[in-house]
């Protein structure tokens, strides 16, 4: 069922003529004059993108680890054992299975978001010292790691465990949040539906409310890490 | 008026701001900071290649978009209804207070989570929640400490309780049990594990908007404490607020805005989350809202369409113009008795607010131009205040006699060059009284406030048209 | 060597109060082969009325000012932010295309002091001497709106004996501001007082800057501390112990500037 939409035309009419026309019904959105967001990291390759992104995840505390497919489960593990290890969640996420995880998991007695299971699913992110999940775009100028969350890749993966382990495949690196925003506008404009919640997160909750000097961990995850998987 | 703090008159809250060390220690060193950050994270980053491009960009986006404002306002409003959430366009404060207290009453709701918003503080959402049996929580770290210290007012866009040192801080926290010391660490533990389950029980989530998505019918937050995100994932209804030129035509542009917001108001990259979110029907997700509600509020933005003030609504609310004021460093934000203060706030009260309460606020700037230099969309914030003085000498405020006299003869001395002339010769015979060992320490009436804490300069015993004369008649004399 | 023909604005404040920094403007553009004239018609360029919303009577002083220099081939003058108004009257004549086309061919021809000698006639030594530890107030209008914040220092780099050493929290403005100075005097003495506060950090004996108004201030708030800091006009400086100079300023003239 759509929602509802109140005092709409009263209050546009009211902003058009503050504006002296009438209503605009059409509008073409201009090729704008200034896009300098093109000419950041232009051109780099897949590896200075890495480059690029290590050096970012540095002031964010955000720790970086490097591996290939074939060390990832257990680069996973000793990354885990690094963070004092369980409890630990994970999203329901294909990916897991096809980077060849599932074992791991199983033998890390890691909980899986489970739908099925209604609000427990909360109270175990909520006590779990880690959460893994997969980064879907990964922003190198700014070591941020996107996230569409959905039901199963559940929000509450990232956001409420202690520690927050983000995989990172090595052909999501790009240079910036502009390719990022530029693909979900993409799916905008052909009519598909975009994830309710889209997350651009670099390192772990912060605040200089106090004194302007940086608390790293307040509501978020205190600790994050990164594991970048070479995967091409 | 909603948005107005304190009841005092402006130069009694001036006179409270510059006798208040703790405030002025706590801002200075605040600005001084986040120049440097601001300054790594714009015109010397290089990766940007040019920082004023970006700027441009910004102006180019935010100038478009608010001509166009009805059309994208539209486009964003049955996106976001089509999804299956609900928006309502409140005119007024009373408008917004109105139907989200409907909303709240209708959910039975009693619990309320809130992330920062000045938008919210600008409706005066919490006390009109309160007022229906509610209580309502502020989650952002200096939102919260502001709250628990007897409801003092924000006095920063960006950091609300900048006014406050740490120890006044711990000392506002001790009210809620807090027993440890004043290190930020240990405050930023207290308030997670305070407010960890309160996000949990919380049925009515309310955030601010910093930038909504037309194309999308999204609203975006940009925050870095991650209570955003419990507020905007935990309670079952989700309520945003959000000014109405706080809009994007597409995420296109958002990456351009949120750049140059995050750049400018923290030096940071991006901030810590950066979270867009999109209503949906039948969302099966367990830790998100099913409820969405988008109120949009005009309370006094329209006057600014159409007039040479429109620029104002280009604001991003970065505060990198608060950042570098020396006016505001100096007295602080409660002194402008609105919650939005500094340049921004001296331009943007008397457009929401009127002249009879904000009319000082123009004149509290030297028109350093610092603002206009420092805002990321190019508003010449500088230039506004001087068109805001010009409406209050036209009559829509009040200009005080003294100066409109004084102008008066300005003008007919301007349009008079030998008026002018003769007034230069008479100054030195006119001043010549108050001079003492060359310099006037003591002045009459428009002096006196200069020769409180200066002295003022004799007027020169040469005059110049004179000397210049001989001297002219000297060297073609040499030159023979 | 061509001859530039300058038409010296000096300002209403640098009239009144500081004619030295007339003269010594106008030996040193001599100096550099310029030949300098004094617009009569000259009055205030209409910044206070302006500044404090008196359009119409600041577009009075600027019809002035126009008329006044309407045969100048270069205006100059040494303050930042009388030539920045200049520099901005096109925009005070939107309704009033024949005046603001005026206005433009004037802006396009106005240039401070040193923006001048540095940009127009491309000289940055003067042949100046001055011995002492300095510090530069660099003005507000003048390093924001103006867009200069070069000149004055190439300039200053080549004065002998005197060393220049950083301002903190330069960019904060002096608290003058015009009208602003006398209607939020508390506020503008803040200002002034932090300013003062961080030149006394520098221990610097002397302070250098482009605007009267500034110094006047800064001036202003020195003297009435009773702080042993001398306050100049950078054409002072670059018009003392000249050596070969035709016009040798007079070393024993008393600093007007407080």
């Amino acid at each position: 069922m759509p929602g509802t939409v109140e005092n709409q035309d009263t209050f546009l009419n009211k902003i058009a003529t503050k504006l002296g026309r009438e209503r605009n019904q059409h509008v073409k959105k201009p090729e704008w004059n200034f896009q300098p967001q093109w000419d950041v990291y232009q051109s780099r390759s897949q590896d200075e993108l890495l480059d690029v992104l290590k050096k970012s995840c540095q002031p964010l505390h955000t720790k970086v680890y490097e591996t290939n497919l074939s060390k990832l489960p257990d680069t996973l593990q000793s990354v885990i054992q690094d963070y004092d290890g369980g409890p630990i969640i994970a999203c329901k996420d294909d990916r897991f299975d096809e980077y060849g995880l599932s074992k791991v998991l199983n033998k890390l007695n890691v909980f899986t978001w489970d739908l099925t299971e209604g609000q427990s699913n909360i109270e175990k992110a909520q006590s779990a010292n880690i959460g893994l999940v997969f980064s879907d775009i990964t922003l190198a100028e700014s070591g941020t790691a996107m996230l569409m969350n959905d039901a199963e890749k559940a929000r509450s993966v990232s956001l409420l465990p202690v520690t927050s382990i983000v995989i990172i495949p090595k052909s999501s690196i790009v240079p910036r949040l502009s390719q990022a925003t530029r693909k979900i506008n993409e799916f905008v404009k052909e009519g598909k539906l975009i994830p309710n919640y889209i997350n651009f997160i670099s390192g772990p909750s912060n605040s200089a409310d106090i004194e302007m000097n940086l608390v790293v961990g307040v509501h978020g995850p205190i600790k994050v890490a990164f594991i970048i998987v070479n995967d091409k | 008026m909603p948005m107005k703090i304190g009841n005092q008159p402006f130069f009694d809250r001036v006179d409270e701001g510059i006798n208040n060390d703790f405030m002025q220690n706590a801002v200075s060193s605040a600005q001084d900071g986040l120049r440097g950050r601001k300054l790594n994270a714009t015109i010397y980053d290089k990766s940007l290649v040019d920082w004023e491009i970006w700027r441009s960009a910004g102006e180019e986006i935010r100038r478009h978009t608010l001509e166009n404002l009805d059309y994208y306002l539209k486009q964003l409003s049955d996106n976001w209804a089509a999804k299956g959430g609900h928006v309502y366009f409140a005119e007024t404060v009373e408008d917004a207070q109105h139907y989200i207290q409907k909303v709240v009453k209708q959910k039975n709701a009693k619990k309320v989570v809130k992330a920062k918003s000045m938008v919210t503080e600008e409706i005066s959402l919490n006390e009109a929640l309160e007022d229906i049996g509610c209580t309502v929580l502020e989650t952002d770290l200096a939102e919260y400490i502001l709250q628990v210290d007897d409801h003092d007012s924000p006095s920063h866009i960006v950091v609300p309780s900048l006014h406050k040192n740490r120890g006044q801080m711990r000392d506002a926290l001790r009210k809620v049990g807090y027993k440890n010391s004043d290190k930020p660490e240990e405050i930023a533990a207290f308030a997670r594990e305070t407010l960890r389950q309160e996000f949990l029980d919380a049925e009515v989530g309310i955030t601010g908007c910093n930038f909504a998505i037309a194309n999308s019918g999204s609203v975006s937050l940009v925050t870095n404490e991650g209570n955003a995100n419990m507020v905007t994932s935990f309670p079952e209804t989700q309520i945003t607020v959000m000014g109405m030129e706080r809009i994007v035509p597409s995420w296109e542009e958002l990456d351009i805005l949120v750049t140059l917001l995050c750049r400018s108001s923290v030096g940071q990259k991006l901030t810590t989350y950066v979270t867009g979110i999109t209503p949906g029907e039948n969302i099966e997700d367990i830790d998100s809202p099913k409820d969405f509600h988008l109120v949009i509020v005009d309370a006094g933005r329209s006057n600014a369409l159409g007039t040479e003030f429109q620029s104002a609504l280009h604001c991003i609310r970065c505060a990198a113009c608060v950042n570098v004021c020396p006016v505001y460093r100096h007295i602080g934000g409660h002194a402008y008795g609105s919650i939005y203060p500094g340049p921004i706030g001296a331009v943007l009260s008397p457009i929401l607010g009127g002249y009879e309460e904000y009319g000082k606020l123009p004149y509290a700037s030297s028109l350093c131009a610092a603002c206009t230099e420092a805002c990321p969309v190019k508003i010449p914030l500088h230039e506004l205040l001087i068109k805001h003085r010009q409406h209050i000498v036209n009559g829509e405020g009040h200009a005080p006699l003294g100066e409109k006299l004084a102008m008066k003869g300005f003008g007919i001395g301007a349009s008079s060059p030998s008026l002018f002339k003769m007034a230069t010769k008479l100054a030195p015979k006119a001043m010549k009284p108050l001079v003492k060992d060359g310099k006037i320490s003591k002045g009459p009436g428009p002096m006196k406030p200069w020769t409180h804490g200066r002295d003022f300069p004799a007027p020169s015993s040469e005059n110049f048209r004179e000397w210049f004369k001989n001297h002219k008649k000297e060297t073609k004399k040499g030159e023979e | 060597m061509i001859r530039l023909k300058v038409s010296l604005f000096i300002t209403c404040l640098g009239e009144l109060f500081y004619a030295k920094v007339g003269k010594d403007v106008t030996e040193i553009l001599e100096r550099l082969g310029c030949e300098v004239d004094f617009p009569k018609g000259q009055i205030c360029c209409g910044q206070p009325a302006f500044n404090s919303g008196y359009l119409n009577d600041a577009k009075k002083a600027a019809k002035q000012m126009i008329h006044a220099f309407e045969d100048a081939d270069y205006i100059v003058s040494p303050s930042g932010s009388c030539t920045t108004m200049f520099r901005e009257y096109p925009k005070m004549f939107v309704d009033e295309p024949g005046w603001k086309l005026k206005a433009e061919a004037m802006a396009d021809k106005t240039y401070e002091f040193t923006q001048f000698i540095v940009h127009v006639l491309g000289v940055e030594d003067l042949g100046a001497e001055y011995e002492a530890k300095a510090t530069v107030h660099t003005s507000c209008h003048m390093s924001r709106l103006l867009g200069e914040k070069e000149a004055p220092f190439r300039l200053l780099k080549h004065v002998k004996g005197l060393e220049v050493i950083p301002l903190p929290n330069n960019y904060d403005c002096c608290g003058f501001g015009g009208t602003f100075s006398v209607k939020m005097s508390p506020i503008s003495e803040e200002m002034v007082d932090e300013k003062v506060r961080h030149i006394e950090e520098t221990e610097a004996e002397l302070v250098i800057g482009s605007d009267c108004s500034c110094l006047m201030n800064i001036g202003g708030r020195i003297n009435r501390k009773g702080k042993k800091i001398e306050v100049k006009h950078i054409a002072e400086i670059l018009n003392h112990h000249v050596k070969g100079g035709s016009h040798h300023a007079n070393e024993n003239r008393e600093s007007t500037l407080l």
